[in-house]
C-alpha cells in the first residue's frame, strides 16, 4: 500500500520515530537470530553451587543465574517471549476493541448503549489488580497471559474507534449510500473502516507497548509461565533468589534495560504515528 | 437543579458498576468449576471450625441464587470471609494494611501533581525548544521504565551500594521513638525510594498529557483575546490557558488511579511496604484467594469512586456540561 | 488631527518552509473619528497589518522594518510591558469569530469587566460591574444576561457581547476584524448599524477588515485595498468606489453582483495569488492582471497620488 511506505518514511525522517524505529530492529534482532546462533536450553541447570549468579566472564558474557544458566542466552530466549506475548495480545485487544468500537458506534440500538457501558466499567477498572486475579485464578501458562492481556486492554481501542465512527457517521454520504440500499456490513467495511483504519496503526503500537509492560509486570509478581522464561520472568527469578542481596546486577540489569528498550521503541514509534496521523498534535 | 439530577445519575452508575465487579468476582471465585474458596476451604488448611464458619457464613450449602445474595450482602456488610494464610478475618487484614498503602499513594501524589504538571506547563511554555524536546523524551523513558524495575535499581544503587536509604518495611524493625517526630522521620526515610520509584511513571503521564492539553488551549482564539486585553503572558495562561486545559487532565483522573494502584503493588513488593499491594503478592503466591477477591474488589472500588469523583469535580468546573 | 500613521511597514514570517513576506512595505494613515477599511482576499496581509498596531501577532512574525506611529507615538519602538498598558486601554480588538475569542470558563459580565479591573486601579469590582452591565445594554443585550456564560449566547449575541467589551476601557481606535464575517446577512446588517451606533456614541476612530466589499462600503470613511501583502489603492472610500484605478480593484468590484440593474455574468478573478516565500521581481499582480504591460514584470510600483485623496501603485497610474 502506498500509505504504509509514507507512513514508514515520515517515522523515519522523525527523530522519535527514528530512535523508536532503531530500537525495535534491536530487539527484533535479538528476539528472532539471537536464540538460533546462540540456543537457551532452560532445563540445563548448574551442577554444583559454585556456578550459581556468576558475575560475567568470558564462558558467560553475562554471568550466570540463581540456577546456574547462562543470562546472555537467556536475555536472547526472554526477547523472544517477551515479544511474542505483547504481539499476540495486542492481537486480541485490537481485533476485540474494533469491533466493539465499530459496532457500538454505528448502531444506535440498545446493544451499542450496553457495549459501550462495559467499555466505560472496563477503563475505570485498575488493570493490574484485574490481570492478578485472573492469572490466579485460570493458572500459570504463555496462552493464559496472553489471553488475560488481551481482553483487559481493548476497551481503549474500543473508545478510539467509537469516537471515530461517531464522527465518521455525521457525515451525510453515509446516509445517502445507505439509502440506496447497501447492507449494513458493506457500509462498514468499505466505508467507515479505511477511515477508522489510521488511528488504530498508532493505538496498536502504544497498545503493544502497554502489552508487553503488562506481561513483565505479571511474570515479576510470580504469575508468568515458568517454563517460557520471559524477561519479566527473569526479574522474578532474580528477585525471589535474593540475587540483590548477593549484588547480582549481571542478572538484574540486562533483563530490565531489555523491557525498556523494546517498550521505549514501541512506545517512541506510536507516540509519533499518533502525531503522524492526527495533525492536531504536530510539533512545530 | 441539572446539577443534582447529574449527581443522582452518576451515582446509580456507580453502584450499578460496583455491583457488576461484585458479580464478576462472585462468578469467578465460586461459581466456576474448580471453586478456589471451596477446594482450599476443604483442602485441610483451616481448623474444622474455620471451614464451618466459611460455610456458614457464605452459605456454600444453598443454592446458587440464594448465595449469590448472601454474598452481596456480605459484602455490603464489609464481611469478606477468612484469610487461609493469616486465619484472620480478611477485613482485619487488608484494614491494617490500607493505610500504608494510602500513606505511600498521598506522598505519590502530591509529588506527581506538582512536577508533573509544573514540568508540563514548562514544557508547554518552550514548545519545540530543546528544553521541551529533552521533557518530552525523558518522558517518554520514564513511561517505558517498568515501575517493578525502577524499584530493583533504586535498591540497587541506593541501599546496597551506597548504603544511604533503608531497603525494605515501613520502618526500621525494633526501632524505640522518643517522639512523634522520630517516628514520622522514620517513616519519611523508608517512604523516599518506593515513592520515587512509584512517580516515575505517573509523573510521565501527568506531563504528557498537561503539556499536550496546554500546548493545545495556548492555541485558542481566546488567548489572543487575553494578550488583547493587555494580560501579561503570565497572568493570561494562569488565568485563562490553565483553567482550560485542566479539563482534559481532569478526565485523565481515572487513568492515573488505575496506573498508581499498578505502580503501588510493584513498589511494595519490591521493597517489602506493608501495605495492600504487598498483601496480594503474597496472597498470589500462597493462592490466598479470600484475600485476591477482597483486594480486588476494594482496589476496583476506589479508582471507580475516583472516576465518579473525577466527573463530578468536571462538572462542576465547565458551564458547558449539561448531560453527562 | 491624524490618529494613525504607518510607514513603509513590513512583517515576515518564520516558517518551515521559509519566510513568508505577508506585508511588504505599507503606507496607511487615517485622522480622528475616520473609519478605515482594509479590504483584499485571505491572505493578503490585512489582518496582519491592523493587528501588528497593537502588536499581536503570532511569535513566529518579526517586525522587519518601518513604523506605526499612534497618537504620536512610534508602537514599534515600545517594550512589550509598555504595549501591555497601551492594549485594549488605548487600542481594542473585536476579533475574527467571536465563537472562540471568548473564554468558555468564564462569564461574559466578567470578561467585560475585566480589562476595566486590569487598566483602572481605582476602579472597584462593583464600579466595573455596573460600567460592563451598561455595556451590555447598549450593545442590545439584558443586563441580567451579565452572568452567562458565552455558549449560552447565539453567533450574533456573542459578537454584541466582543463589541461591548471592546468598549470596556474607553479606546481611542477599535479594530474590528471580520466582524460580520461568520454571521448570516441579517444579522450582519444589525452589527454593522451596532458598529456605526458605537463609533458615534463613543466617539471612536475604527479600522475595519474584511474581504467582503459590500460590508465595507457601507460604513468606511476611507479604504484600503490590499493585495500580496502591499496596499494597492488607498483613500476616501467614495473616490475609491465609484472611480477605482487599480485594476485589481476594478477586478474586484466587477466580482459583486449589482441588485439593481441587469443580470450581468459574475466575473471572478482567474489565477492564484504570488507565493509570498519566493517573490518574483516587478508586480505581484502581473499573472492575473488584464491590462498589464512588460514594464510592470520588472518593477514594483509604489503607492503613488494619483487623485486627490487617492493613491494607487500601479505603473500604469504613475
Amino acid at each position: 500500500m502506498k500509505n504504509k511506505n509514507s507512513v514508514l518514511s515520515q517515522l523515519w525522517k522523525d527523530h522519535m520515530g527514528k530512535a523508536g524505529l532503531i530500537l525495535l530492529a534491536i530487539v527484533f534482532v535479538m528476539a528472532i537470530l539471537g536464540p538460533m546462533v546462540f540456543p537457551f536450553d532452560s532445563s540445563q541447570t548448574a551442577q554444583s553451587s559454585s556456578e550459581i549468579l556468576n558475575a560475567p566472564s568470558v564462558e558467560h558474557w553475562l554471568g550466570t543465574d540463581d540456577m546456574g544458566r547462562d543470562v546472555f542466552r537467556s536475555l536472547l530466549f526472554g526477547a523472544r517471549i517477551s515479544l511474542f506475548v505483547g504481539l499476540m495480545a495486542t492481537l486480541i485487544s485490537i481485533i476485540v476493541g474494533t469491533i466493539v468500537g465499530l459496532v457500538s458506534g454505528y448502531y444506535r440500538s440498545i446493544i451499542s448503549v450496553i457495549l459501550m457501558r462495559i467499555t466505560d466499567v472496563f477503563l475505570a477498572i485498575p488493570v493490574l489488580p484485574l490481570i492478578i486475579v485472573l492469572a490466579a485464578v485460570f493458572g500459570q501458562s504463555i496462552f493464559i497471559t496472553i489471553m488475560v492481556i488481551g481482553l483487559t486492554s481493548w476497551p481503549s481501542t474500543a473508545r478510539i474507534v467509537r469516537s471515530q465512527v461517531l464522527s465518521i457517521r455525521e457525515r451525510m454520504y453515509i446516509e445517502r449510500i445507505k439509502n440506496l440500499g447497501a447492507s449494513d456490513f458493506r457500509l462498514m467495511f468499505r466505508h467507515v473502516f479505511p477511515n477508522v483504519l489510521p488511528l488504530i496503526y498508532a493505538n496498536t503500537v502504544l497498545v503493544i507497548a502497554g502489552s508487553i509492560l503488562s506481561e513483565a509486570t505479571l511474570a515479576f509478581l510470580g504469575l508468568g509461565d515458568p517454563v517460557n522464561v520471559s524477561w519479566g520472568t527473569m526479574l522474578h527469578y532474580a528477585f525471589v533468589s535474593g540475587a540483590m542481596g548477593r549484588g547480582a546486577w549481571w542478572y538484574i540489569i540486562p533483563p530490565g534495560v531489555g523491557i525498556l528498550v523494546i517498550v521505549l521503541g514501541f512506545t517512541l514509534a506510536g507516540h509519533c504515528l499518533d502525531e503522524i496521523t492526527n495533525p492536531k498534535l504536530r510539533r512545530v | 437543579m441539572e446539577r443534582l439530577r447529574i449527581i443522582g445519575k452518576k451515582t446509580v452508575e456507580l453502584l450499578i458498576t460496583l455491583l457488576a465487579i461484585a458479580t464478576f468476582n462472585f462468578v469467578l471465585f465460586r461459581v466456576l468449576p474448580g471453586n478456589p474458596l471451596t477446594l482450599i476451604a476443604r483442602a485441610g488448611h483451616l481448623t474444622e471450625e474455620m471451614v464451618h464458619n466459611i460455610e456458614s457464613i457464605f452459605g456454600l450449602d444453598k443454592s446458587l441464587w440464594e448465595q449469590y445474595f448472601i454474598y452481596l450482602k456480605n459484602i455490603a456488610t464489609g464481611q469478606f470471609g477468612i484469610s487461609i494464610t493469616y486465619r484472620r478475618p480478611v477485613a482485619e487484614v487488608i484494614g491494617e494494611r490500607f493505610g500504608n498503602t494510602l500513606i505511600l499513594l498521598a506522598a505519590a501524589t502530591v509529588i506527581v501533581i506538582v512536577v508533573g504538571i509544573g514540568l508540563g506547563i514548562v514544557a508547554a511554555k518552550r514548545r519545540g525548544t530543546k528544553a521541551d524536546r529533552s521533557l518530552v523524551v525523558a518522558s517518554m523513558i520514564g513511561w517505558s521504565l517498568p515501575t517493578f524495575w525502577t524499584g530493583l535499581m533504586m535498591i540497587i544503587v541506593f541501599s546496597v551500594s551506597l548504603h544511604w536509604l533503608p531497603v525494605s518495611g515501613i520502618t526500621t524493625p525494633g526501632a524505640f521513638y522518643a517522639n512523634g517526630w522520630e517516628h514520622f522521620a522514620d517513616v519519611a526515610r523508608h517512604l523516599v525510594l518506593p515513592t520515587i520509584s512509584l512517580v516515575i511513571v505517573d509523573m510521565a503521564q501527568f506531563f504528557l498529557v498537561t503539556r499536550t492539553s496546554l500546548v493545545e488551549v495556548m492555541t485558542e482564539d481566546y488567548m489572543l483575546t487575553a494578550k488583547g486585553k493587555g494580560l501579561s503572558s503570565n497572568k493570561a495562561l494562569w488565568r485563562y490557558a490553565l483553567p482550560n486545559a485542566m479539563l482534559p487532565i481532569i478526565t485523565t483522573l481515572t487513568l492515573y488511579v488505575c496506573l498508581v494502584i499498578g505502580g503501588a503493588i510493584q513498589v511494595e513488593t519490591v521493597f517489602s511496604y506493608p501495605g495492600m499491594g504487598m498483601l496480594m503478592y503474597d496472597a498470589v503466591l500462597k493462592r490466598d484467594y479470600p484475600i485476591l477477591e477482597a483486594s480486588f474488589f476494594i482496589l476496583a472500588g476506589v479508582t471507580i469512586l475516583s472516576n465518579f469523583i473525577s466527573d463530578i469535580i468536571y462538572m462542576y468546573i465547565d458551564p458547558r456540561v449539561k448531560s453527562l | 488631527m491624524s490618529i494613525l500613521q504607518v510607514k513603509d511597514l513590513s512583517i515576515e514570517f518564520s516558517t518551515r518552509n521559509g519566510g513568508v513576506k505577508a506585508v511588504r512595505g505599507v503606507d496607511l494613515w487615517m485622522n480622528k473619528g475616520e473609519l478605515l477599511g482594509i479590504a483584499g482576499e485571505s491572505g493578503c496581509g490585512k489582518t496582519t497589518t491592523a493587528l501588528s498596531i497593537p502588536r499581536l501577532l503570532p511569535n513566529n512574525a518579526t517586525i522587519t522594518g518601518g513604523s506605526v506611529v499612534f497618537d504620536g507615538q512610534d508602537l514599534s519602538k515600545l517594550s512589550e510591558a509598555e504595549m501591555e498598558s497601551i492594549r485594549w486601554k488605548e487600542i481594542s480588538v473585536i476579533f475574527q469569530g467571536a465563537m472562540n475569542a471568548l473564554n468558555p470558563l468564564r462569564t461574559v459580565g466578567h470578561q467585560i469587566a475585566e480589562p476595566i479591573l486590569l487598566h483602572e486601579p481605582g476602579v472597584s469590582k462593583k464600579e466595573a460591574e455596573e460600567r460592563a452591565k451598561a455595556l451590555l445594554e447598549e450593545v442590545g443585550i439584558a443586563a441580567s444576561r451579565y452572568t452567562n456564560y458565552p455558549h449560552e449566547f447565539s453567533g450574533g449575541m456573542r459578537q454584541r457581547v466582543m463589541i461591548a467589551m471592546s468598549l470596556a476601557c474607553n479606546p481611542k481606535l477599535v479594530i474590528a476584524d471580520e466582524p460580520v464575517t461568520a454571521l448570516d446577512v441579517m444579522i450582519q446588517a444589525q452589527i454593522l448599524d451596532l458598529l456605526r451606533k458605537m463609533k458615534r456614541e463613543h466617539d471612536l476612530s475604527m479600522i475595519m477588515i474584511s474581504h467582503d466589499l459590500s460590508v465595507l462600503s457601507e460604513l468606511c470613511d476611507k479604504i484600503a485595498i490590499m493585495y500580496a501583502g502591499k496596499i494597492v489603492e488607498f483613500g476616501d472610500a467614495r473616490e475609491v468606489f465609484t472611480k477605482p484605478r487599480h485594476p485589481y480593484t476594478i477586478r474586484l468590484m466587477k466580482s459583486y453582483p449589482n441588485i439593481y440593474g441587469e443580470k450581468t455574468f459574475v466575473s471572478g478573478i482567474p489565477g492564484y495569488p504570488p507565493n509570498l516565500i519566493h517573490l518574483e521581481p516587478g508586480c505581484p499582480f502581473v499573472d492575473r492582471c488584464e491590462v498589464c504591460m512588460e514594464e510592470c514584470r520588472h518593477r514594483e510600483p509604489v503607492l503613488s497620488e494619483i487623485d486627490d485623496d487617492h493613491y494607487c501603485a500601479c505603473v500604469r497610474g504613475e
